[in-house]
C-alpha cells in the first residue's frame, strides 16, 4: 500500500508526466474544456427554463418529470446510442453531459424561483412592475443562491462524468483511467482517479467563493 | 463478448498479480488414444466451469455433451468470472475441467514466453502451467485477434494481409481497446514486425459496439476484432492475413485437473476438438447473441447433429 502512494507521489510530480500530449496539463485543459462547454450549454438550456416555469407555474409537473427521467438515464449508454447514430465525434460526449447537467440546473432555478414569498411578487406587481421586470428584478435576485447551487452541482457532476470522453477516444483526465485499467497500470488509474476529485472540489470551492463575493450583503 | 475479458474484469485486470509460473507440473500430451497419465479418474463425475463471456459458456457445454455420451456424469457451473477466478477454482478442486484458449492461457501462467506457434505453446503451456493442472490436445476451432478491414477500404489500398499496410503508412486509423496501444499483438508489434505505422490510433474498446460501429461508418480504417466475432461475416470484413506471425493462434484447449484426466475424457475432446470449426463456433455464438438461444441447447443440437452425443 505504502509502496503504492509513493508511486502515485512520484507520476504526479514527475516532470515528464506534466508535459506533451498525453501530459497532465494537456489532459487537465481538455478535461476543463469539456467540462465547462457541457455545463455552460446546459446553463443555456436550462436556466431559461427553469426562470419560464418558475415564474409561469405552469408545466413545472412535465418539466420536473423530464429532468428527473434525465438524471436516471445512464450515461454511458447515453454515450453508447449517440455514438451510434452519430459515428465518432464529440457529440456523444457532449450530449451525454449536458444531458446530465440540465436537470440539476432547472430543478434548483424551479425550487429558487418557487422559494420567493409570494407576498413580495405581489407587491412587486402591485407596485405597477411588469413581469419582466417581476422576474429580473425580484425573482431571479432573489432565487440567485439556489440557482448557483444549481450550476454547481452541475459542474461537479460533469467534471466527474467527463472522464467518458476517454471511453469514446478523446482526451481529458479519464485517458489515465481507461488507459491505466486497461494496461493493468494502477498507478496511472489512480493518478487520474485523484485528478478528477482535486478539479471537481477545486471548481467547486471557486464557484462558492466567487458566490459568496456577489452576495455578501445577504445571507446565502 | 469475448475472449480478452477472460483476462480479467476492469477492476480484478487493475490489481492483479501475475500467476506464478511453476514448472513442477510437465504432463504427457499423447491425445486421443490409451491410458491417461498420472491415474486420473473421470468415474466420480467432472465438474466443468466457464468464463463469463457466451462462446466460453457453449463450449462448457459442448463438452458437457461429448462427455454426457461417453457415460461421464458432468455438471456445468456456467458464468463463474475471469480467469483470475477460474484458476484458483481448478486448482483447488471446485472445477475439473475448463475450456481455454491457448495463447491467452499460456500469457496468464507465463506472461513472458514468445511462443506464438501452436506446437510450441502446447509445450510451454506443459512446462509453464501449475502442478495438478494439465492441457489436453488443442482443437481445430480457434478465437484470435484479428485485424479486420471494411471490403471496401480492402479494395481501395489493396490491402489482404498485414503486410500490405505497411504501403499505406500514415494514412490509416486504427481503432482497439486502450490496452491494444502498448500491447505487442497491437501497434507495437505491428511496427516491429511489419513496419506499420497508423496515421492514429482511437481508442474505443475491444470487439464490441464501438469498434465495430467506427469500422462500420468509416471512422477508422482498421479495426481489432475477434475471429469467431459473427459481425465480420455479416458485414463482409475482410480479416487480414498474418504472414509473419504476429499474432499467437487462440485454438481452443481444454485445461483439466489431473486427477480427472483418463482416456475416457482424453478421446471424448480430442473428438469434438477435430470436429468444431472456427466457422461452427461462430455459427454458435451467433445463435446465442443474436438469436438470443440458451447454450446448452445451442450446444446440444450441434452435439447431437455431429454425431458426438447420441
Amino acid at each position: 500500500m505504502y509502496e503504492l502512494f509513493k508511486n502515485l507521489g512520484d507520476w504526479l510530480v514527475s516532470g515528464e508526466q506534466w508535459s506533451g500530449s498525453d501530459g497532465i496539463g494537456h489532459r487537465l485543459a481538455e478535461h476543463l474544456q469539456y467540462s465547462l462547454l457541457a455545463t455552460l450549454v446546459a446553463a443555456a438550456i436550462a436556466l431559461p427554463l427553469g426562470l419560464l416555469i418558475g415564474h409561469t407555474g405552469r408545466g413545472a409537473f412535465l418539466a420536473i418529470n423530464l429532468a428527473s427521467f434525465g438524471r436516471a438515464l445512464p450515461t454511458v449508454g447515453l454515450v453508447v446510442l449517440v455514438f451510434l447514430a452519430s459515428g465518432l465525434s464529440m457529440w456523444p460526449v457532449y450530449v451525454a453531459l449536458v444531458a446530465l447537467a440540465v436537470p440539476a440546473i432547472v430543478t434548483n432555478t424551479y425550487a429558487g424561483m418557487t422559494a420567493v414569498d409570494p407576498d413580495v411578487k405581489d407587491a412587486a406587481r402591485g407596485q405597477g412592475m411588469r413581469w419582466h421586470q417581476v422576474l429580473f428584478q425580484v425573482e431571479l435576485p432573489l432565487a440567485l443562491p439556489l440557482i448557483m447551487t444549481g450550476l454547481r452541482l452541475a459542474l461537479i457532476q460533469v467534471v466527474a462524468t467527463a472522464t467518458i470522453a476517454a471511453y469514446v477516444s478523446f482526451g481529458g483526465l479519464g485517458r489515465y483511467v481507461f488507459d491505466g485499467l486497461a494496461q493493468r497500470d494502477l498507478v496511472q488509474v489512480l493518478g487520474g482517479a485523484v485528478l478528477v476529485a482535486v478539479v471537481a472540489v477545486a471548481l467547486d470551492l471557486a464557484l462558492s467563493a466567487l458566490q459568496r463575493a456577489l452576495f455578501r450583503h445577504r445571507p446565502a | 463478448m469475448n475472449r480478452r475479458t477472460l483476462l480479467g474484469g476492469l477492476f480484478a485486470a487493475a490489481s492483479v498479480p501475475a500467476l506464478a509460473a511453476c514448472s513442477s507440473g510437465i504432463t504427457s500430451l499423447d491425445g486421443g488414444s490409451g491410458a491417461g497419465t498420472g491415474g486420473g479418474s473421470s468415474k466420480s463425475g467432472i465438474t466443468i466451469g466457464t468464463a463469463n463471456f457466451t462462446e466460453n459458456q457453449v463450449l462448457g457445454y459442448l463438452y458437457a455433451a461429448v462427455l454426457d455420451a461417453a457415460g461421464v456424469k458432468t455438471t456445468v457451473r456456467p458464468n463463474l468470472g475471469t480467469r483470475e477466478i477460474l484458476i484458483p477454482a481448478i486448482k483447488g478442486g471446485d472445477i475439473d475441467l475448463l475450456p481455454e484458449y491457448q495463447g491467452a492461457l499460456l500469457h496468464y501462467v507465463d506472461p513472458k514466453s514468445k511462443a506464438t506457434e501452436e506446437g510450441e505453446m502446447q509445450n510451454a503451456l506443459a512446462m509453464a502451467l501449475p502442478a495438478g493442472l494439465q492441457v489436453l490436445p488443442y482443437g481445430r476451432a480457434e478465437d484470435s485477434d484479428a485485424f479486420a478491414v471494411t471490403r471496401e477500404t480492402a479494395e481501395k489500398y489493396g490491402l489482404a494481409s498485414l503486410a500490405d499496410l505497411k504501403k499505406q503508412n500514415g494514412k490509416l486509423v486504427m481503432g482497439a481497446a486502450p490496452e491494444v496501444k502498448t500491447r505487442e499483438v497491437g501497434v507495437v508489434g505491428l511496427k516491429e514486425v511489419y513496419g506499420v505505422e497508423f496515421k492514429e490510433f482511437k481508442s474505443l474498446d475491444s470487439s464490441g459496439p464501438l469498434v465495430k460501429g467506427a469500422l462500420k461508418k468509416g471512422d477508422v480504417d482498421v479495426a481489432n476484432l475477434f475471429t469467431t466475432d459473427t459481425d465480420i461475416q455479416e458485414n463482409q470484413w475482410v480479416v487480414l492475413t498474418d504472414p509473419e506471425n504476429l499474432i499467437p493462434g487462440q485454438h481452443i484447449v481444454p485445461l483439466i485437473a489431473d486427477r480427472r484426466a483418463d482416456s475416457t475424457v482424453r478421446k471424448a475432446l480430442a473428438e469434438l476438438g477435430n470436429v468444431l470449426t472456427t466457422a461452427d463456433l461462430t455459427e454458435l455464438n451467433r445463435q446465442v447473441d443474436k438469436d438470443k438461444k440458451d447454450p446448452e441447447d445451442v450446444a446440444n443440437a450441434y452435439a447431437e447433429k455431429k454425431g458426438l452425443a447420441a
